[in-house]
């Protein structure tokens, strides 16, 4: 019975998979772009992460069964600026040296009136929290793009510590933009 | 005769001579504050306040040349030495070429970091040149090195209009002084 069940259910992915419900892809790192975009002093500052990567399982009509989940080397942070990048990194902002990684996995989707939404989990300095993204998802030849935006709030994960506390220099909410060039999965 | 040169400064080129000569000790006082810090917040919040009074200074130099165009400075007392005069155009050539030659290469500095300058928090100025790191070495090497001459010409300065004053004891440092009546020499 058990082993029926397990059939089953291998059956029913394929069919699933043949249906075409939610193609798997990867975002080609030389391509793909996770920009964010901060305030400081009043002024705008942008950046990137050099080094991510994106897992997709996305089709349009099958929103149940799409995933997002993306790795972020917050070492790889770049302001066009070293003294900026040096100090993102450092104890009182990023902490690379205990926290490496900030990771996104999405939970739910929908539809909305220009694309689509994602509620996901994002970790990034040891704290776990809700953040919504939304994107248009444009299928192309040998592949997908996905281009979409966020908005975090970074005291809520402890980003700025000690003098980075205060919003009167950095402004609390960073603006995320990311572009990913999709790939089938192999 | 028509265009009579004055014998005093007018109240608006007194007012902008004082605004700008206490905007720029502000901005000595607050460099060197900032340069005892190490990189983090603090700097950065003080060397944000230097930018947004150094954008002041920009666009008071602009009123303040405008101004001295339209109209005529009072003349130079007679009895001055042809060296004493040249040296007082060029400290005053220098003045104006520095307010400004200073603030736009600290502003062309901030670009080539990629940090754009912000106006006390109200709005943004436009990057004038892209990040680049050899640009910025070389315009920080260029604005600090100017400080130096604007600091140099300005203890000149001051040090000529204290001789007018107590030496020659002429109307030179009375004729920029607001509320004052000039001597009559």
């Amino acid at each position: 019975m058990r082993v029926l069940s397990a059939a089953a259910l291998l059956l029913g992915s394929f069919a699933w998979q043949a249906a075409g419900g939610a193609p798997s892809y990867t975002a080609d790192p030389a391509s793909s772009r996770l920009e964010f975009a901060g305030i400081q002093a009043g002024a705008e500052f942008k950046g990137v992460f050099h080094k991510f990567a994106a897992a997709v399982d996305f089709a349009p009509d099958a929103l149940a069964d799409a995933h997002i989940d993306v790795e972020i080397d917050l070492g790889s942070v770049d302001s066009k600026d070293d003294d900026r990048d040096s100090t993102i990194r450092g104890a009182d902002i990023f902490d690379v040296v205990h926290f490496p990684k900030a990771h996104y996995v999405t939970r739910s989707f929908s539809k909305t009136q220009t694309g689509y939404a994602a509620v996901g989990a994002l970790t990034l300095h040891g704290v776990t929290k809700d953040v919504p993204i939304e994107f248009k998802f444009t299928p192309g030849a040998g592949g997908a793009n996905l281009t979409g935006s966020a908005t975090l709030k970074r005291l809520d994960f402890g980003v700025g510590q000690g003098d980075w506390k205060s919003t009167d220099q950095v402004g609390d909410a960073v603006k995320v933009a990311f572009s990913l060039n999709l790939k089938p999965k192999p | 005769m028509p265009n009579e040169r004055p014998t005093r400064y007018g109240a608006p080129a007194q007012f902008l001579h004082w605004l700008i000569a206490a905007l720029i000790v502000n901005q000595f006082v607050l460099a060197w504050m900032a340069d005892d810090l190490p990189q983090g917040a603090r700097k950065l919040a003080l060397l944000a306040t230097h930018k947004s009074f150094g954008m002041t200074i920009l666009m008071l130099a602009i009123l303040r040349l405008a101004w001295r165009f339209t109209h005529p400075a009072p003349a130079l007392p007679a009895g001055m030495s042809r060296l004493e005069r040249r040296l007082a155009r060029v400290t005053h050539v220098g003045f104006y070429v520095l307010l400004f030659v200073q603030p736009i290469t600290g502003w062309m500095m901030s670009s080539a970091k990629n940090y754009s300058v912000s106006w006390f928090g109200l709005f943004t100025w436009p990057n004038l040149i892209g990040p680049n790191k050899t640009a910025f070495e070389y315009l920080r090497t260029t604005h600090d090195s100017l400080s130096d001459v604007l600091f140099a010409i300005a203890v000149l300065h001051i040090l000529a209009a204290l001789k007018h004053h107590f030496w020659h004891r002429d109307d030179v440092l009375v004729r920029m002084l607001p509320f004052t009546k000039s001597r009559g020499r």
